[in-house]
């Protein structure tokens, strides 16, 4: 809890918030308790059920199988060579859709005729799932790396570019009438009012469109790539190996998982206001 | 002393979208002297923040003008600085960089800037909280913030619309005796809204009763109370009689009220 300096100003808004924190407080252990617990038991139905030979190999194979494989992969670097290879393409056709997107949404937003340019085409193109975009890529670009690119780019870019324009209409006009009335005009309405109250919602999208991101490029590898996590499991499900197929999931849901605290910390960075937000 | 603000024969009707228009405000007309402090007092809904509204720029009268030293108010006018009862402080910027706004917008430069804002949060009493953002302070620190990041900007009239009915009473207590003070050394005039009698008995040089909707001048009284209007002056003869005149023309605008709407 922050000090509210001049004792007798905290309002019984903060006695709240405290009693809160201190249910949470209590509250965490148990919860953590009840986690693992449940992590425990199912793998525990895991490991019996394919011990005694309820669940087939074919289907389900062993805990150990699986541990195993995944040591095996590792050590031979291929699979960090599939989570860097996912990663990049990831990287790229996300930092592409947010370069073109967020210039183009901030455009709609504020510009009535870029609205009405680009309006059809969002709801044209909205609907369409990334995976449709693979025959025309691969036919423009091949099956190198720039049509991993071009399939993260088409499915990311929509949604960054809705998230973005849905923002600034989201600041309070409150804000920007008091703005004008301390003297501001158009443009620092714009550079100091708009844009910096939209940033929390642009991020907010960004965070939202980089899970989408991920599932585009796993698609767009396991239709044609020879690396990547969405190539291995796909071929690894060629070769029968259904180990190597639950370390690559187990693989993607932590990197997707890290990608995810990676934007999280820089939110915090980038939004110190929004720390310490009062609910 | 010269006439700085002035409604004259002011009209405001907001059209709704299905029914009567609404008449807010009906040929209301004062004249607010510089340096004066004016109480608008009156019932809910008598339309007491259209009119500081029309004063800020914010909207326009459906008839008559609004005028600023004779010159109609036509747009958001800076020189009419508000305090909005819900501080409308940047939730992104720091005390210190919310008080800077103003003076960044008119182009000054940085260490200028900085010395002057760190003169007005110094004088609301905020120093040590220049680098906290206004969801870590309380009401009455951030209603202070509001205060210096309007002062920075020197307007040549404070416009103030219930700025302490969200503060608890103690802190209200604490603000009312700090703007007075500001007041005084400042003489900056000041249109303040509420709709409570002690309050605007407390503040005001002169009070401006409002009848209920639509908004008409009732009566503008004379506040000759002594300052500083300390718990004796609030328990003088002369006090009661100011507040017992007041509430008999509240309440009569009140009970008329309640007629035409039951
Ligand atoms: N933008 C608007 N559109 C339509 N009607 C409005 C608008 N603003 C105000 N009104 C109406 O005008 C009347 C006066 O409103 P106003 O906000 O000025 O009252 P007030 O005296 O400030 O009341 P309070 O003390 O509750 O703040 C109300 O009946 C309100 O419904
Ligand atoms: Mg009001």
């Amino acid at each position: 809890m922050v000090t509210l300096g001049p004792v007798g100003e905290t309002t019984p808004a903060t006695a709240v918030t405290d009693q809160g924190h201190l249910r949470r407080r209590i509250a965490v252990p148990w919860m953590v308790l009840i986690s693992l617990t449940s992590v425990v038991v199912v793998m525990t139905l895991w490991y019996v059920s394919t011990e005694f030979g309820w669940i087939l190999p074919i289907f389900l194979p062993k805990p150990i199988t699986v541990l195993q494989e995944a040591q095996r992969a590792f050590a031979g670097g291929l699979l960090l060579t599939d989570v860097w290879m996912s990663s990049q393409r990831v990287f790229l056709g996300f930092a592409l859709a947010g370069v073109v997107a967020i210039p183009l949404g901030v455009a709609m937003a504020i510009w009535a005729p870029a609205k009405a340019i680009l309006d059809p085409f969002v709801s044209l193109l909205r609907p369409l799932p990334s995976i449709t975009w693979i025959p025309l890529t691969m036919l423009w670009l091949g099956i190198g790396e720039s049509q991993k690119v071009a399939i993260v780019f088409m499915g990311s870019w929509i949604y960054i570019l809705l998230y973005t324009y849905e923002s600034p209409t989201r600041v309070d006009p409150l804000l920007i009438r008091a703005a004008r009335n301390l003297g501001a005009r158009d443009l620092d309405v714009m550079t100091e009012v708009i844009l910096p109250g939209a940033l929390p919602g642009i991020i907010t999208g960004l965070k939202v469109t980089l899970a989408i991101s991920w599932s585009c490029v796993l698609s767009a590898e396991m239709v044609a790539a020879q690396s990547g996590l969405g190539a291995m499991i796909w071929q690894a499900k060629d070769w029968g190996n259904l180990a190597l197929v639950l370390v690559g999931m187990l693989c993607i849901s932590i990197t997707v998982l890290v990608a995810d605290q990676a934007a999280n910390l820089i939110e915090r960075l980038l939004l110190p206001w929004e720390r310490n937000r009062r609910h | 002393m010269p006439v700085i603000l002035s409604a004259d024969h002011v009209s405001k009707v907001f059209a709704t979208g299905r029914g009567d228009p609404i008449v807010a405000i009906d040929d209301l007309s004062v004249d607010i002297e510089e340096g004066e402090f004016v109480c608008l007092l009156g019932a809910s809904g008598c339309g007491k923040s259209t009119m500081l509204n029309m004063f800020a720029g914010f909207t326009q009268p459906t008839q008559g003008s609004v005028r600023l030293r004779g010159t109609p108010i036509t747009s958001i006018e800076p020189r009419c600085g508000m305090v909005f009862q819900s501080y409308a402080l940047f939730p992104w910027k720091t005390v210190r960089t919310n008080v800077e706004f103003g003076l960044k917008v008119r182009g000054m430069a940085k260490r200028e800037r900085r010395e002057r804002a760190q003169f007005f949060i110094d004088m609301v009493k905020l120093t040590g909280f220049e680098d906290h953002y206004p969801t870590e302070l309380s009401g009455g620190m951030q209603q202070r913030v509001t205060l210096a990041r309007l002062l920075a900007t020197d307007p040549e009239v404070l416009l103030m619309d219930e700025p302490f009915a969200a503060l608890d009473a103690m802190t209200r207590q604490v603000m009312q005796e700090e703007l007075l003070r500001i007041h005084e050394s400042s003489r900056k005039t000041t249109v303040f809204i509420t709709h409570s009698i002690d309050e605007a008995l407390i503040l005001s040089s002169r009070i401006v009763v409002l009848s209920a909707r639509p908004g008409r001048v009732k009566a503008i009284l004379d506040n000759n109370l002594p300052s500083p209007r300390h718990v004796d002056v609030q328990l003088s003869p002369e006090y009661a009689e100011l507040k017992k005149q007041i509430w008999d023309l509240v309440e009569s605008e009140v009970r008329h009220h309640d007629d035409t709407q039951g």
